[in-house]
């Protein structure tokens, strides 16, 4: 016992440390240094040297300033859109792209391709798309006899016009993990449920649904957390606009640091997301634990 | 399953057309409008024959620096995949051998620290390498890109180092191996694929970044995708040289997906799906 307790502590110190050093420099010290910078105050001629201590003020006019409540709510809106229709469309494609017919490998590995492009490519390619007069998908909507909508120049439609490229992009993410799923569930229950005369649909939500669960829950909670930093596409798409009707939290953090220059309003606001995305980390976490557990 | 009847395969066939055309419509635009001529880029309907023209590729190379910030994406990915693969495979070794029960908690901290959303620490990132110099460097992304590619890397390799049996270690140690030539010369060659694929995932992550990289460089370490956005304006958008540079970066990723979409799943979900 003494011997492995001795060699733990080597193999900890050799390899598990430099580790743990490097991710709190680069992390943790950061972070603790935002939560510093968010109790003082700015001068606008030296721009990055905090000046006095200020203490909550700038976490109260982050809370009460009502385009903060106004970004929040955004980010929430946007990831239910996306979350939603990539959940519905991810489980569909996959239910698809499962089945044992030529080429459906094929199909599942290009499907894939979206989720390896950089957000701003996928940002200026659905740019290309939506601009203004030129773009294509208005003419390949009209069509299918839909009128020209002003994706990214109306306020109605402009969140709708990043749920779309994020939706694009990842979908295929759900497809992948559900398509993994599904061809290790064994086929059992399947046999029994088809033998008892049960519609492909009531096999689909009694037998199948149930056992995909714990895998949909970890792949949401997963689109959940990148969903709630959401930035590229909308710097590349509407910065935020038209008005504020894309300015989701990050883009808040972004204009209050850089276009107004209020340094300790972005770093209060910088450390309310902090907090938020904490929660939805531990979230997760427990939720794949009693998964692991089960 | 049963197997699908022939009307079922036809409409099986039908919906995949479907998904296959929306999927893969956006990227078929970018690599075709990369040699399109410019008088026919929005042309309706779209030229799908046409006489291809690399004068957008030239524009790009040729009136802007565009080789330089690819250097500099390559630079930037290589380092930071480098340093994670050091760093990161070590770590992994140390969480898979290790019994204990806080380790469990441990390999959860490491994850999480590549889930905190990059804009909450952008400003200060800005401020600490601007007062020590490093501001608009190479240095500073490899920095910043390895606090999301060293837990990636953890996270993977530790799968990898798990599926080599423990006796190998022990004969090796008989053998009078200390811990480092242990894993040095017995482990990690047996985990060299984990290896790849740790390495490819760190660099495609460096090489698609833009958040920081718009943020952290300047003239001097701008990446390439930096680079490409700054074709846009909006009086007048440069589509041929915004298509040309996309579809260089875009390239990395999609050889990655081609030849191992298998690590794909691993290497997306965090070990929720197995």
């Amino acid at each position: 016992m003494a011997y492995i307790r001795k060699r733990n502590r080597r193999i900890f110190l050799i390899f598990l440390l430099p580790a743990m050093l490097v991710l709190f420099l680069t992390t943790i010290y950061p972070m603790i240094y935002a939560g510093y910078l968010s109790f003082r105050s700015y001068d606008l001629a030296k721009l990055f040297v905090p000046r006095v201590f200020v203490g909550w003020s700038n976490y109260a006019e982050v809370i009460g300033s009502s385009e903060f409540i106004h970004s929040l709510i955004t980010t929430f809106k946007l990831m239910a859109m996306t979350l939603s229709v990539q959940l519905v469309l991810g489980v569909g494609i996959a239910l698809i792209v499962t089945q044992k017919l030529p080429g459906m490998p094929l199909a599942r590995t290009l499907l894939m391709i979206p989720m390896m492009i950089s957000p701003v490519i996928v940002g200026l390619v659905w740019l290309f798309l939506y601009f203004p007069e030129l773009g294509y998908l208005n003419y390949f909507l009209s069509f299918l006899g839909i009128e020209s909508i002003p994706w990214i120049t109306s306020t109605n439609w402009a969140l709708w016009a990043i749920a779309i490229a994020d939706i694009w992009q990842w979908t295929p993410f759900v497809m992948m993990g559900t398509a993994a799923a599904l061809q290790s569930l064994s086929p059992e229950p399947y046999e029994a449920a088809m033998i008892d005369g049960n519609s492909r649909w009531d096999v689909f939500t009694r037998v199948t649904l149930p056992q995909l669960k714990p895998v949909l829950v970890s792949l949401m909670f997963l689109r959940a957390i990148d969903a709630f930093k959401i930035y590229d596409i909308i710097f590349v798409l509407t910065k935020g606009g038209p008005g504020d009707s894309t300015e989701v939290l990050s883009m808040f953090i972004y204009r209050q640091s850089f276009t107004f220059w209020r340094m300790g309003v972005g770093a209060a606001a910088s450390f309310v997301s902090l907090v938020i995305i904490v929660v939805l980390i531990t979230l997760f976490f427990k939720s794949l634990q009693r998964e692991q557990h089960a | 399953m049963t197997r699908p009847g022939l009307q079922q395969k036809i409409l099986i066939y039908l919906l995949l057309a479907i998904v296959l055309i929306v999927f893969l419509t956006p990227i078929y635009l970018i690599a075709s409008s990369s040699v399109k001529p410019s008088p026919i880029m929005f042309q309706r309907p779209p030229a799908f024959f046409f006489t291809p023209t690399l004068e957008h590729y030239q524009d790009l190379f040729g009136m802007r620096p565009f080789g330089k910030f690819i250097l500099n994406s390559l630079i930037v990915a290589l380092g930071s995949t480098a340093f994670s693969l050091t760093i990161g495979s070590l770590a992994a070794y140390a969480i898979s051998r290790i019994r204990h029960k806080r380790m469990n908690d441990v390999a959860f901290w490491i994850l999480s620290m590549r889930m905190f959303p990059p804009i909450a620490v952008v400003v200060p990132y800005y401020i600490i390498f601007k007062a020590t110099g490093l501001l608009d460097t190479p240095f500073a992304l490899i920095i910043v890109y390895s606090t999301a590619n060293i837990p990636l890397t953890v996270w993977l390799m530790k799968g990898f180092f798990d599926e080599v049996p423990t006796a190998l270690e022990e004969a090796a140690a008989v053998d009078g191996y200390g811990l480092l030539a242990t894993f040095w010369r017995v482990t990690l060659p047996l985990a060299a694929p984990g290896l790849a694929v740790s390495a490819v995932f760190c660099f495609i992550f460096s090489w698609n970044e833009f958040l920081f990289a718009l943020m952290l460089t300047g003239s001097n370490a701008q990446t390439a995708t930096v680079a490409v956005m700054s074709f846009w304006s909006s009086d007048a958008v440069q589509w041929g040289r915004i298509m040309a540079g996309s579809f260089i970066i875009l390239i990395p990723g999609v050889i990655f997906v081609l030849t191992c979409q298998r690590w794909l799943v691993r290497g997306l979900t965090m070990g929720s799906v197995k």
